[in-house]
């Protein structure tokens, strides 16, 4: 085993972010800015350098895992919280993602953001970044992971708003941080629940794992049951934040304003992930709650299939992909409601590879377009940049499915597990049958929205690939392939989506990711809320977990008529040139599809409106109010003072007599009196 | 002598400072710089120094009181870490006021540390009149600041801070002097002891005449109406003074004057929390509308200190670090926002932030401050603001878990409102010419910088803080290494469990208990026999008692609520004993009582 | 004759009536001023009067007070003179009536 210590991968980076930070600002008062090579070395390398660390630390690991304890964060009394650090089969497998494609993602921005002013700051920010994103995976406690929880949102802020001379981009910036703000209120209400049944130690992974195991065993879950399922259920409201699903959605469409590099990273492959790695991460605790999983399913269901239509309306490149991302993360929380963890991981980690590679491939064409995202503007692109079109085509046919592609393995892994391991049965006195089974209910959902995947995505190739260019014809004799620095991350992700499904293959008998996961995730994956410990405690809405075997080939064989049918309706409907004429610059969608896409935005609108009205109630009623009341007695004062002056005589001399007289007087009365009181 | 020096020695200094000459306005500026270098260094010194008093001296004598005034100062973990605020505040001040007021720099130096000493009176006084003293005369040099140095309606603006401060202490003083012809002396102790041998009615009459001149100086509402006039006009050096020092009065006068006095009962304690939450919002709400950068960092400023009302009074065992926390964490942002608005202030010509914008292409540098300032007021993890956040948030859900809500609510209109703040200033066209020297200076830029890297420390590392408090004097951290050391291991704790009865129920829980956890764990994975788990369960049901108590918490809760009420005599006491800890003798007494209380 | 008590408060009085009266009196702010000097001095003869009158123990204040009296009724004339003379200066009369401005 190798002796590198854990605190040397989140390290790099962040000396990385120090350094560039410095560099950007002593470089920002000369014209020219700094020098991209030594820039972009240094991005790249210092990320480098911890996927190197992850790497020997991954390849000599215990299956128990490394734990590290670096010092004291908080300390008073309620709460201590340490910043230590946890190296296990979870996190190894997101780290070793999180800082390899985001060592590739960094090299393509060198050429992607080459020429711009603000080139160290990007890197800065991305290194920033990858800070945040390997503390949030390899913290070994609630507390530190919400660190890196935010670091992300707010290096998601920066980067959105990277071009901050376009306020829209910084709107998009702000909403997106808002609506992240929300889902980290349940993240800390969330923690808050957790220390209110276990101390400040059930923080800590590892002893929130005992601390389950031990009420498990006594048979005290019902106990804090309600209490842990509200910290499960506020928790996933920080995951529907962060990873994007319903109702906390709306903010990654618009979080597109950003660079593309910085979609491909952050809003595809890492950082919206961070959701289902949490869940993950605390699968000890969501079996115990199996409402909470039920909502989980419900909404990833949901979500997957609203995101799905959604990006059929698209026109804008990033935005189809934004909401492909969207629903792919529904997949993934599907397969975590049914308490299949260890195939959300594996799809957030061949979805990683794809999607980076359908990003880096738009933004391969957004560059060559010289910053055309309609694709109504594009077509007929193989011909003129035909490496990033077979990259996005490789792509294309991991995300549908297509057999032997790392999609396909994933997600009829999910779409299987839904059929097993599913046991909820909607139960209601006014259904006919007295029960439905919710598991083919979801599965079929599941398998439409890949049809529609595969609808939406083969538009997505049609318009971009193939048929005729439709732009100026200025610009088209300017189309270029990207340079080699760009071309290079590309291809590496496709190898990535090609194959990183084999790493999990269990028709063919590989089930090395499985394995790897195990340790982690086993105990969680095999509880079975239906056979709780207590037979008493058997929920009526459960059915035990179905044992009997379904035979693998029937889901793949569905999975793929799924796929190929979509790609079969994408090629009839836009394959013939059938592409709506464009009208004006926006590529927002109009009429149905408008109401479609943005119906959470309206759900929003609601109650950011509520919000706005009660803060004019405060300012125009409340607070004049407030003030005139004050302005009412300070009036009230300075009048009777006036009056009060009346007394005031001019004179001087007369005011002296007048003060004699009134000295005489009270002394002429203590003497009769003898005493003024 | 470090007290007496950080009380006098800025009287000192502001004489000293006439002795500038008028015109040599370099030369006034090098020695305010100095002084204040000085004072922030003797602030460091009593921080890092402990509890320290100084003897008491007999001042005066009230006609009509039983027992004489002292002069008598001293120290302890929060009043030293207001003096640090306002020490480094004005420093910086001091500094950002540097070559922009021309010849008035001297007197504007000399307002500044007459500023200082009498708020360093205020957070240092151990005698009630001595404090009531100071406390009131904050109100005069602030006011004469803002007279002179302010903006277009500096008269209105200083008019309204000094009357509406000064009339809201004004019932405190009659209150006070009816306390003092009771009271033994006007020591806090004695102070207390009189207020419990009264009825309750007229405890309650004095309490709302002492809240009334904190709420006001704080402010919470509905009596805010002087801060946002006030902080707008103000000079930018000065707000930040004002909200990130002298607005801490109010909050330390709730937590050194109130609490320690008056016993509470549930009513006027929900009152109080319900008041600061309503304040937060509010704050927040009007931070959304505010059209003037000033008004909006007052509205915030606001949002921020209703939140540690709130906490104060959410009387947790976690309340005082967690406040104390936020107090800092608050003082140190919302300061270097006050400099950084007035630095975009004298950049643009105008306060309005709709008339702003494009400032980070024009001064990057700025704009980096401007940005990572506010990153730092949203209470993003690794800043101290995240520590006083979270934990106030930990204090008030104790109490309540719909008061942690609203907060929650709050911190999300936080975001709202900071963010609009960001992008109007900074982001976006620019709509003004950048005026030629008027940028941050290196000297500025490093002052500003220096802050916020503070906040970044007691971010990761909040210990510097809370360790003033001495919270974990010797028996606590016995108990603590004891947990730690207990661990890994697994016997001896079954009978400890019983030891340390409810002290701190789950966190022994758990710990103890790991030998069954890793049973049952390798249980399962060895697939789950009957047997063996009904033998399990038998084992568990032996320390059932224990595992009952600890996880049935909603009634415990309640339990614990109840005692809470009860126990606020108790609790008064060891705050009391907590701040007097310049008797030796009572220096381990507040552990044990908190034990006592918590049973 | 015997010097009797009285009759030093006696002369007091009549000393401090004059005073007054002068001080009401006269529109010249001088001897406004003057009256009012004329008046304290009176106070310091009774005090002085009554430090002599009375036994030793107690008459020590009678003789201590007049010399307060007499150094704060000099810095007290120094200050109403330089006061009055700076009025002269702004209105070019030194008639108390004229200052009928003092309503605030």
């Amino acid at each position: 085993m190798t002796n590198i210590p854990l605190w040397l991968i989140p390290l790099f980076p962040l000396l990385g972010t120090i350094i560039l930070a410095s560099i950007a600002v002593a470089s920002s008062p000369n014209k020219k800015g700094a020098p991209e090579g030594i820039v972009g070395a240094i991005a790249v390398l210092l990320p480098a350098m911890s996927f190197v660390c992850v790497a020997a630390l991954a390849s000599t690991m215990p299956d128990s895992g490394i734990r590290e304890t670096l010092c004291n964060w908080i300390d008073i009394p309620l709460l201590k919280v340490d910043i230590g650090f946890l190296f296990d089969g979870l996190s190894r497998i997101m780290l070793l993602f999180v800082t390899g494609i985001g060592t590739l993602i960094a090299l393509y921005s060198i050429g992607y953001m080459h020429g711009d002013r603000g080139f160290a700051r990007f890197f800065a920010y991305i290194n920033l970044f990858l800070f945040s994103m390997i503390v949030l995976v390899l913290s070994d406690n609630l507390m530190l992971t919400f660190l890196g929880w935010e670091g992300v949102g707010l290096c998601s802020y920066l980067l959105i708003g990277f071009w901050n001379k376009d306020l829209k981009n910084c709107k998009a910036a702000n909403k997106a941080f808002i609506v992240n703000r929300v889902g980290d209120i349940g993240f800390l209400l969330g923690m808050l629940c957790l220390i209110t049944i276990g101390g400040a130690g059930a923080l800590n992974y590892d002893l929130l794992n005992q601390f389950i195991q031990m009420l498990i065993a006594g048979g005290h879950v019902e106990l804090v049951l309600p209490m842990l399922s509200l910290a499960a259920a506020l928790f996933f409201v920080g995951c529907t934040g962060k990873s994007a699903q319903i109702p906390l959605l709306t903010w990654l469409p618009d979080a597109m304003a950003g660079p593309t590099p910085v979609s491909a990273l952050i809003h595809a492959a890492t950082m919206v992930t961070s959701g289902v790695y949490l869940v993950a991460r605390l699968s000890n605790m969501f079996v115990l709650c199996p409402d909470v999983l039920n909502l989980i399913l419900v909404v990833g269901a949901f979500t997957a299939f609203w995101a799905a239509f959604a990006g059929l309306f698209q026109n804008d490149i990033k935005k189809v992909l934004a909401y492909s991302t969207i629903s792919q993360l529904g997949y993934m929380f599907m397969a975590a409601g049914v308490s299949a963890f260890d195939a959300s991981i594996f799809h957030v980690f061949t979805h990683a590879f794809f999607k980076a590679s359908l990003f880096l491939g738009a933004g391969a064409v957004i560059h060559a377009l010289a910053g055309e995202q309609d694709m109504r503007r594009m077509g007929g692109m193989i011909k003129k940049t035909p490496v990033t079109a077979c990259v996005m085509i490789f792509a294309f046919l991991a995300i549908v499915g297509f057999p032997g592609f790392a999609g396909f393995w994933s997600k009829d892994l999910i779409l299987e597990r839904i059929f097993t391991n599913c046991n909820w049965v909607f139960t209601g006195t006014w259904l006919a049958d007295g029960a439905v089974p919710m598991n083919k209910i979801f599965y079929v959902t599941g398998l439409f929205t890949a049809v529609i995947t595969a609808v939406y995505m083969g538009r997505l190739i049609i318009m971009t690939f193939f048929g005729e260019y439709r732009g100026d014809k200025e610009t088209e004799s300017h189309i270029h392939e990207a340079p080699a620095v760009m071309l290079i991350p590309m291809v590496v992700l496709t190898f990535g989506s090609i194959f990183a499904g084999y790493l999990w293959a269990e028709s063919i008998g590989i089930t090395f990711f499985a394995d790897s996961l195990a340790p982690v995730l086993g105990a969680a994956q095999a509880f079975d809320p239906a056979r709780m410990f207590n037979p008493d405690m058997m929920l009526e809405e459960f059915i035990p977990r179905v044992t009997t075997h379904v035979n693998p080939m029937l889901f793949a064989a569905l999975g793929t008529i799924a796929a190929l049918f979509g790609m079969f309706v994408a090629w009839k409907g836009w394959g013939k040139a059938h592409i709506p004429s464009v009208k004006g610059a926006s590529t927002a969608p109009e009429g149905y599809a408008k109401g479609w896409t943005f119906m959470w935005d309206y759900v929003h609108m609601f109650f950011i409106k509520a919000v706005l009205i009660v803060a004019w109630i405060c300012d125009v009623v409340v607070d004049k109010v407030l003030q005139a009341f004050q302005w009412t007695i300070s009036a009230i004062v300075s009048i009777v003072g006036d009056g009060a002056t009346v007394f005031q005589v001019r004179k001087v001399r007369l005011q002296l007599t007048l003060s004699l007289f009134g000295v005489a007087l009270l002394v002429l009365v203590v003497l009769l009196t003898g005493g003024l009181v | 002598m470090l007290l007496h020096l950080l009380v006098f020695a800025p009287f000192v200094a502001a004489i000293l400072m006439v002795l500038n000459s008028k015109e040599d306005f370099r030369s006034a500026t090098r020695m305010a710089i100095l002084f204040a270098v000085a004072f922030l260094g003797l602030s460091i010194a009593l921080v890092a120094g402990g509890n320290i008093a100084t003897t008491p001296v007999e001042w005066f004598w009230i006609p009509g009181c039983k027992g004489p005034t002292y002069y008598y100062l001293y120290s302890h973990g929060l009043g030293a870490w207001m003096v640090f605020l306002s020490c480094g505040l004005s420093l910086v001040a001091l500094v950002s006021a540097r070559g922009l007021l021309g010849m008035n720099y001297r007197n504007f130096a000399i307002g500044i540390f007459a500023l200082m000493g009498a708020m360093n009176g205020t957070f240092l006084a151990a005698d009630a009149v001595l404090f009531f003293f100071f406390f009131e005369a904050m109100v005069i040099p602030a006011a004469v600041l803002i007279a002179s140095f302010g903006g277009e309606k500096r008269k209105e603006a200083a008019m309204t801070f000094a009357i509406y401060t000064l009339v809201g202490s004004a019932p405190m003083m009659v209150a006070l002097w009816y306390l003092l012809t009771i009271a033994d002396n006007s020591l806090l102790l004695s102070i207390a002891l009189a207020v419990q041998g009264l009825p309750e009615a007229t405890q309650l009459t004095l309490l709302v005449c002492f809240l009334l001149a904190f709420i006001v100086k704080t402010p919470i509402f509905p009596f805010h109406g002087w801060q946002a006039i006030t902080y707008s006009e103000a000079p930018a050096p000065l707000s930040a003074i004002l909200t990130g020092a002298m607005s801490k009065a109010g909050v330390f006068g709730f937590i050194a004057w109130v609490l320690p006095v008056f016993p509470f009962n549930m009513t006027e304690i929900s009152t109080m929390v319900w008041l600061g939450l309503a304040s937060a919002i509010y704050g927040a709400l009007m931070a959304l509308r505010a059209r003037d950068g000033k008004k909006l960092l007052a509205f915030s400023s606001m949002s921020h200190l209703g939140i540690a009302v709130a906490g104060v009074f959410s009387l947790s065992e976690a309340m005082l670090p967690a406040v104390l926390v936020l107090l800092v964490a608050h003082g140190i942002s919302a300061g270097v926002q006050y400099f950084l608005i007035g630095v975009a202030e004298r950049m643009t010509g105008t306060r309005n932030i709709d008339e702003m914008g494009g400032l980070a292409h024009k001064a990057p540098a700025f704009s980096f401050l401007f940005g990572a300032a506010g990153v730092m007021a949203l209470a993003v993890p690794g800043t101290a603001g995240f520590v006083g956040e979270f934990t106030v948030l930990l204090s008030l859900w104790d109490l309540s878990p719909f008061c942690a809500g609203i907060m929650g609510f709050s911190m999300i209109l936080s975001a709202a409102y900071v963010l609009r703040f960001i992008q109007k200033v900074i982001f976006g066209e620019a709509k003004h010419e950048c005026k030629e020297g008027v940028k941050v200076s290196g000297l500025e830029g490093v002052a500003y910088g220096a802050m916020l890297v503070l906040l970044l420390t007691f971010g990761f590392h909040p210990a510097f803080v809370t360790d003033s408090l001495h919270l974990h004097d010797a028996p606590a951290t016995a108990e603590q290494t004891e947990e730690s050391a207990v661990a890994d291991e697994v016997v001896e704790e079954e009978v400890e469990e019983e030891e340390e009865g409810e002290v701190e129920p789950l966190e022994s829980h758990i710990v103890t208990s790991s030998d069954i956890a890793k049973l049952d764990s390798s249980l399962i994975q060895a697939g789950f026999s009957e047997e063996e788990r009904k033998e399990l369960i038998k084992q568990v049901i032996e320390t059932e008692a224990n595992i009952a108590r600890s996880t049935t918490l909603a009634l415990e809760k309640q339990a614990r609520e109840e005692t809470q009420v009860r126990g606020v005599e108790d609790k008064d006491y060891e705050i009391n004993d907590a701040e007097m800890e310049g008797h030796p003798a009572t220096d381990a007494a507040p552990v044990n009582e908190k034990e006592a209380s918590n049973d | 004759m015997e010097l009797q008590p009285i009759f030093i408060q006696l002369l007091a009085l009549a000393l401090f009536a004059i005073g007054i009266l002068v001080a009401i009196s006269r529109r010249n702010l001088f001897f406004v001023l003057m009256g009012i000097e004329l008046a304290l001095n009176a106070v310091n003869l009774s005090f002085v009067g009554f430090a002599k009158t009375l036994p030793d123990t107690m008459s020590v204040a009678g003789q201590i007070i007049p010399l307060f009296s007499i150094a704060i009724a000099a810095a007290e004339a120094c200050v109403g003179f330089a006061m009055v003379i700076y009025i002269f200066r702004n209105r070019e009369s030194i008639d108390a009536d004229t200052y009928s401005d003092m309503r605030g």
